[in-house]
């Protein structure tokens, strides 16, 4: 029944023929296991492409909701895999595509007359190295953007045309709305598009010019692609995807916060393909940035691209293309190198993110006295404030809190005016308590942290942050004590005659002054 | 056109790969299409719940003459975190209790309006009327408005609903 159906259909549109152009491809006798990396590659991009359609569902390419979307998302498990397949998708692409490229150059494979096949191929790794790139910032967070801003900044620095692109890139003033929907954009149209292309022009070559087989090229007549290299093919994809689902399943990297432009604290850092390059820069400093960043990358792709005629001669067999290899393995040991250090040379802030600032516990303070709660409450409009999660940037968070009419347009009378420093505090409270739960402090803790977050945080700073006009406090607990600290809080003047710190002895309340000269005073 | 053939392969042995790579092929295309099916067809649920929303004070009602009322109600839609404004009848007794009654027409969900006149609400879609308790008096309205919960807030007076 359903061989008359094919045969009909046969007849009328020859469909016969795309089982022998998939499975009869005549091959090299002696193609073995290292010929299965193309179709790995294959296979992945089949992943990358399926998955990444199907996050269109639910992915908002706008800065005031692509965080929200990414995190709705991941809220379910298949959410969470699916993402996670294409998120390290995109690394096994990376990998498997340098491997497939190794194998190629050891096995001389780009000799005539494939060298077009070659340079198809090179330009397919350009394209994925170009997906990962733009489907970075997609998830709209802090390291999303932060690699953005460096990137960006990376492609200026390109003589000529450097400005150029990367106005292009950045699409708007600033990076933002018009960057996001631009990347996005190249993420899902064009690039796709042109990677489709691509390898449909590598494949063509490679079926119409055969496969390269074995360095020596071995007797007989050429074996079918079906069953025996059909199999070792899929064995390869299967182990592969089997590493690709575990990964995904592990989960992915918690995502940060959602993009902050203001936040200097965070340090932005590459995905692991891009830490070679970030190490190079490195040693590049100053004016000779441009070698590191874009001389040496496009000397290499340029090496890579000439291969075929540098490495000339119909010998493919490595142990006599000394030359050749020695070159590509050095270049491979200064890769792996490059990439390890870039991987070591992690930055030291991170911690600091778990422990709460004294300006986020002040905060806390404050919107219990700003009337927050008047909507933020489990009979009102908007998540009780302990259960918010930040999802917009501090611009919002800020107009927010201080702004009635952003609040709620034309509905509710203006809230408590809020001071620029209590906004502040709040904000710094309200990211913190997206990621972390409030854990709790001490009530002499929480009442200097008030005080802290409301007065001294102008002029002083403490773990790196407040304001530089006065010393900074970080361990002035190892100089004074509590009582000493206190009597120059109530009256500076009776202590240093010319100082610029104002009096709070008449500001503060007793166990105010108590609980912020105690809290100095603890600070070794 | 002659085939190339895989002559050092048995006839048991290329079965055998033949069900590997069937196998293969069909547990991996399965294994993503469930996934993917069910990526596409359940989306997380929307953590939407029911909250008490202020719908005015009280002194503002006169007793047994609804008095419309527009609520806006945070609606979450996926990622999208929305206030949706929703008409509701607030209808007080004169003492301690007061009703509210949806706007929304049981037939094909226009929104009804108070004819004071009358004493009934109309629909101005398909002529359903309803009387002031929200029971169909007319029109092809197949059940009642839909009431809602409500309560007086005594501590301030103000009329609580719940949406």
């Amino acid at each position: 029944m359903i061989a008359r159906l094919i045969d009909w259909l046969h007849d009328r549109t020859g469909i016969r023929t795309i089982r022998e152009v998939l499975f009869d491809e005549p091959l090299p006798p002696g193609t073995g296991w290292f010929f299965t990396l193309g179709s790995v590659l294959l296979a992945l991009i089949g992943v990358q492409l399926l998955t990444g359609a199907f996050l269109t569902l639910y992915y908002a390419p706008t800065p005031d909701h692509a965080y929200d979307s990414v995190r709705f998302i991941s809220s379910t498990t298949a959410g969470r895999l699916v993402r996670g397949l294409h998120h390290f998708g995109a690394s096994f692409m990376v990998v498997a595509a340098a491997l497939h490229m190794l194998r190629v150059i050891g096995f001389g494979s780009y000799k005539p007359p494939r060298e077009l096949t070659w340079l198809s191929g090179l330009g397919a790794l350009g394209l994925i190295l170009a997906f990962a790139l733009t489907g970075y910032l997609l998830p709209w967070d802090q390291r999303a953007y932060w690699a953005t801003v460096v990137t960006i900044n990376i492609s200026k620095l390109a003589p000529v045309a450097g400005e150029m692109v990367a106005g292009i890139m950045q699409g708007g003033a600033a990076i933002g709305a018009l960057t996001l929907t631009r990347w996005y954009a190249a993420h899902v149209i064009f690039l796709p598009a042109i990677l489709i292309a691509i390898i449909a022009a590598h494949l063509i070559l490679m079926r119409r010019k055969g496969i390269s087989g074995p360095v020596r090229p071995r007797p007989g007549p050429p074996t079918a692609f079906f069953p025996t290299q059909t199999a070792r093919d899929v064995t390869v994809v299967s182990i592969v995807l089997i590493a690709l689902v575990a990964l995904a399943w592990r989960g992915m990297p918690a995502m940060e916060g959602p993009a902050d432009p203001t936040d200097a604290t965070f340090i932005p850092r590459p995905e692991w393909y891009f830490l070679g390059l970030f190490q190079l820069l490195k040693y590049f400093p100053g004016k000779l940035e441009v070698v590191g960043a874009i001389v040496i990358p496009t000397a290499l792709g340029a090496l890579l691209a000439l291969l075929p005629w540098l490495d000339r001669g119909p010998e493919r067999d490595p142990r006599r293309r000394r030359v050749t290899i020695a070159g590509v393995l050095a270049g491979v040991v200064a890769v792996v190198a490059l990439t390890t250090l870039g991987w070591r040379d992690k930055p030291v802030s991170a911690a600091a993110a778990d422990a709460w600032s004294m300006r986020a516990i002040g905060g806390r303070q404050f919107a219990a006295t700003a009337k927050c709660e008047r909507c933020h409450s489990e009979t009102g409009m908007a998540d009780p404030l302990d259960q918010v999660s930040l999802s917009r940037g501090p611009e919002w968070l800020t107009g927010h809190v201080t702004d009635a009419e952003m609040i709620a347009p034309g509905l509710r009378e203006p809230p408590t005016p809020v001071s620029e420093r209590e906004a502040a505090a709040l904000v710094a409270y309200v990211r913190q308590v997206t990621s972390q739960r409030y854990p709790g402090y001490p009530a002499p803790i929480e009442t200097a942290a008030g005080v802290w977050a409301r007065y001294c945080v102008g002029c002083h700073v403490i773990d790196g942050d407040g304001g530089k006009d006065g010393p900074e406090l970080s361990h002035i607990g190892s100089k004074h004590d509590a009582a000493t600290l206190r009597g120059w809080i109530v009256d500076p003047e009776a202590v240093k005659p010319d100082t610029d710190m104002p009096a709070f002895g008449k500001r503060l309340k007793p166990e105010q002054l108590d609980a912020i000269a105690q809290y100095l005073a603890d600070r070794k | 056109m002659s085939q190339p053939v895989d002559s050092s392969v048995s006839p048991g042995r290329r079965r055998a790969l033949v069900l590997l790579v069937n196998t293969a092929v069909a547990a991996i295309g399965g294994a993503l299409s469930a996934l993917l099916g069910v990526f596409a067809l359940k989306p997380a649920a929307a953590a939407s719940r029911d909250r008490w929303i202020r719908a005015g004070a009280l002194a503002d009602l006169e007793p047994s003459v609804p008095a419309v009322r527009v609520l806006v109600v945070p609606r979450v839609d996926g990622w999208y975190r929305a206030r949706a404004p929703q008409t509701v009848f607030l209808v007080w007794d004169g003492k301690k209790d007061v009703r509210a009654v949806s706007a929304t027409c049981s037939h094909l969900g226009c929104q009804v309006h108070w004819d004071g006149k009358d004493s009934k609400f109309r629909c101005p879609c398909h002529g359903g009327v309803y009387d002031r308790t929200g029971k169909v008096l007319e029109g092809p309205p197949p059940r009642p408005l839909d009431s809602l919960d409500a309560r007086i807030d005594s501590a301030d007076d103000t009329v609580l609903v719940r949406l």
